[in-house]
């Protein structure tokens, strides 16, 4: 990917207006200072018709070498039915220009002066312009040039340097202290602290040891790092966030559909009006100077800039300080829905909690001995993909398992199969119950562990209880507080798990979650949504794994990262780092962007409704109609950069 | 059904992307199609038997450029 581009494109543009601002203002001067002099203190420097001809060969520059571009690009509107806003400033300066020619006939006074005036504001508007959309998308270009451009790999105990683009997968990159990884990969040596503030938005550096994954980009800090690369090019993490954020700034907001119906007609609308106002003017007045005047700032002062640029921009700032803190809005939509929602769905596997349940508790009946009941579970266990199971396995630490047969996986309740002779079951009360296996002699460790949050599996042998084991998955740190802060304000909490009611109990007083729906089976989610969703617009926040449906489902979907791993095709807002405070922040940066974009709406929309018909009453000078038309662009702009003075 | 992403030049205001997109969308083959003036970039969902050629010229016709086409 050549990401350089971009910033080279943004900064050509920004240097173009500049070169063409200078010159037009360099022969603008002396013109506005002819007219200025004969005009309001009556000297003329040079008899009439050398002074016409002066601004004539001084304004020619301004708008046919400087103002070139906005010329050619206009007619061409003009002529293909593809109007622009360069239609209206050429349509404007060159009827202004020809009256100075006209003007030897004496059938028109000379404008000619206001020609050059007009494009060389215009020039200098769409240069601060410029700059401030430069500005707005700062964060943005810098996430684009994030990437490392060299790579030290090993080949044959010795170092290399290559370019990013040479590297392939499976070599060996070693990263020294200071450096930045240049690609994602797994740590093979070497032992060190890595800031992956840049991409995750995670504040505090990682401890990186062997086995450790690796981010690109990321700044390694004090060791030095062997890495294996395991992912290159488009297919890394950081190339992932690029193409989620490019793919926002394309998507529409639903509120920018009316801005962009009227932007479409609108250079063909003030065609027209000053067209009528011409005529009006001339019909009324009999004065063809006055009302070519008038017509050429109602040409001039119509902007439908402000109104195309009233929610890119604010889209734009808005997606660059999310990505600073690995919040990505994928979805444009997302920021206006966001403002509708009511009530709030957790996930609680990986959400809420870390997701990565550890064996607490065990619990034995009879006399067996505790190795032989761990070896059965484990051997069941180790055949599935459940994270309870492989917290069971984990705790065992067994390598080799005894033999299972006829093994099968039921579906939010356990599993069964035969070990020797024996038929063995391991899983919740429900299982046990289906299957008619007294649970009474265990049902008070159970219920303890349940109280305090765990989830228990209870082990199985030919229809009798051997014992349970009970796993707890941890809070994580912030859930707490983030959910508080929902509640205060005003949405409804909802906590979706598979656990039983109880165990979710526990855990929603953990966090202050108000409502749960405990025995939840994956494919039971959407329809929780679905129900939900009669009451109130939902979010629903999942890991965006096993949740994709129910996020697809929800009115704003948001999928939270885990390590490496980003759902892209899930959620309509992404999160990179697993924290609810990632949510909590994607929420009030959503509002706040909204609020943003219908101000910029507004103040373009009302500039507008105001300014044209002032034009067209003639109490606007063309050069007047003109300096407000650049204001209220760049006013809109610069309104969207204040976005990021609000704390989010 | 195929995305493509291309990098275009030369818009700078915003009915400058809405031409655009327009124009793109009259182009045979061509499903759905968004212009980012602020990125400078389109995005084009199209067939797969979508001429290159095309596109080029529908953005050519109204005076920008189109410099990059990626998959």
């Amino acid at each position: 990917m050549n990401h350089k581009h971009h910033e080279k494109a943004d900064d050509g543009e920004i240097r173009s207006w500049k070169k063409r601002l200078i010159g037009s203002w360099i022969l603008t001067i002396p013109i506005a200072l002819l007219m200025l002099l004969e005009r309001i203190f009556d000297v003329a420097l040079l008899p009439m018709p050398y002074a016409i001809i002066l601004i004539l060969l001084l304004g020619f520059p301004v708008i046919f070498i400087f103002g070139w571009g906005t010329i050619r690009g206009g007619l061409r509107g003009l002529f293909t039915f593809y109007f622009n806003m360069d239609s209206l400033i050429a349509l404007g300066t060159l009827v202004a220009y020809i009256t100075g020619i006209l003007s030897f006939t004496n059938i028109v006074q000379d404008y000619s002066g206001v020609a050059a005036m007009i494009m060389a504001f215009f020039t200098t508007g769409k240069y601060v312009e410029a700059k401030a959309r430069g500005k707005a998308g700062q964060e943005i270009r810098k996430l684009l040039e994030l990437g490392a451009k060299k790579a030290r790999i090993i080949r044959n105990n010795k170092e290399f340097e290559i370019p990013i683009e040479e590297l392939n997968k499976g070599d060996i990159v070693l990263i020294k202290p200071g450096e930045k990884i240049p690609t994602d990969g797994i740590v093979i040596k070497g032992e060190s602290s890595v800031d992956e503030s840049m991409v995750t938005g995670e504040s505090l550096p990682i401890e990186k040891t062997k086995g450790s994954t690796v981010v690109g980009a990321t700044i390694n800090q004090d060791g030095v790092l062997y890495v294996k690369a395991t992912k290159i090019g488009k297919d890394t993490f950081l190339a992932h966030i690029i193409e989620l954020v490019e793919e926002a700034q394309g998507s529409k907001i639903p509120i920018q559909k009316l801005a962009d119906k009227i932007t479409s007609v609108f250079v063909p609308s003030i065609l027209v009006l000053a067209v009528i106002t011409f005529a009006a003017w001339f019909f009324f007045s009999k004065d063809l100077s006055r009302s070519i005047a008038v017509s050429v700032a109602v040409l001039v002062i119509a902007c439908p800039c402000a109104l195309g640029l009233a929610t890119p921009t604010a889209l734009m700032v808005s997606s660059g300080m999310g990505a600073k803190k690995g919040i990505l809005i994928r979805k444009g939509e997302a920021i206006q829905t966001m403002k509708e929602v009511k009530i709030i769905v957790f996930d609680k596997t990986g959400t809420i909690t870390k997701g990565k349940p550890e064996v607490t508790d065990i619990k034995i009946l009879d006399k067996q001995s505790e190795k032989e009941f761990l070896e059965d579970a484990a051997s069941l266990e180790h055949l599935s993909e459940h994270p309870i199971a492989k917290a069971i396995v984990l705790k065992t630490g067994m390598k080799t398992y005894k033999k299972v047969k006829g093994f099968k996986t039921l579906r939010g309740r356990g599993l069964e199969g035969n070990i020797g002779k024996d038929a063995f079951l391991i899983g919740n009360q429900t299982l046990m119950k289906e299957r008619k296996v007294p649970i009474e002699r265990i049902f008070s460790f159970i219920e303890q562990c349940e109280e305090e949050g765990k989830t228990t599996m209870v082990l199985a042998k030919n229809k009798k209880v051997l014992g349970a084991i009970a796993v707890a998955d941890a809070v994580k740190e912030e859930s707490r507080e983030a959910i508080t802060y929902l509640n205060k304000k005003g949405y409804k909490t909802v906590m979706l798990t598979g656990d039983n009611e109880r165990t979710a109990r526990a855990i929603a007083q953990q966090v202050d979650i108000k409502e749960i729906r405990a025995n939840v089976l994956p494919e039971e989610k959407v329809k929780i949504v679905e129900e939900l969703q009669k009451e109130a617009m939902v979010a629903f926040i999942g890991d965006g794994i096993n949740d994709a449906p129910a996020i697809k489902q929800s009115n704003v979907g948001i999928a939270m990262g885990t390590g490496t791993d980003i759902a892209i095709e899930a959620g309509d807002i992404v999160l990179t780092h697993g924290s609810l405070q990632g949510a909590v922040q994607a929420m009030n940066l959503s509002k706040a962007t909204f609020i943003k974009i219908k101000q910029n709406l507004f103040w373009a929309f009302a500039y507008n409704v105001i300014a044209i018909p002032l034009a067209v009453s003639g109490l606007l000078h063309p050069v007047v109609a003109e300096i407000a038309m650049a204001l209220s662009s760049i006013t809109v702009v610069s309104n969207a950069n204040l976005l990021r003075r609000k704390k989010i | 059904m195929k995305k493509l992403k291309l990098s275009i030049e030369g818009m700078h205001c915003s009915s400058c992307a809405l031409n655009v997109e327009k124009s793109l969308k009259k182009v045979r083959g061509i499903k759905t199609a968004s212009v980012s003036l602020m990125l400078k970039k389109g995005t084009i969902e199209a067939e797969e038997n979508l001429s290159l050629e095309d596109v080029k010229k529908a953005v050519a016709k109204l005076g920008y450029k189109v410099t990059k086409i990626e998959e």
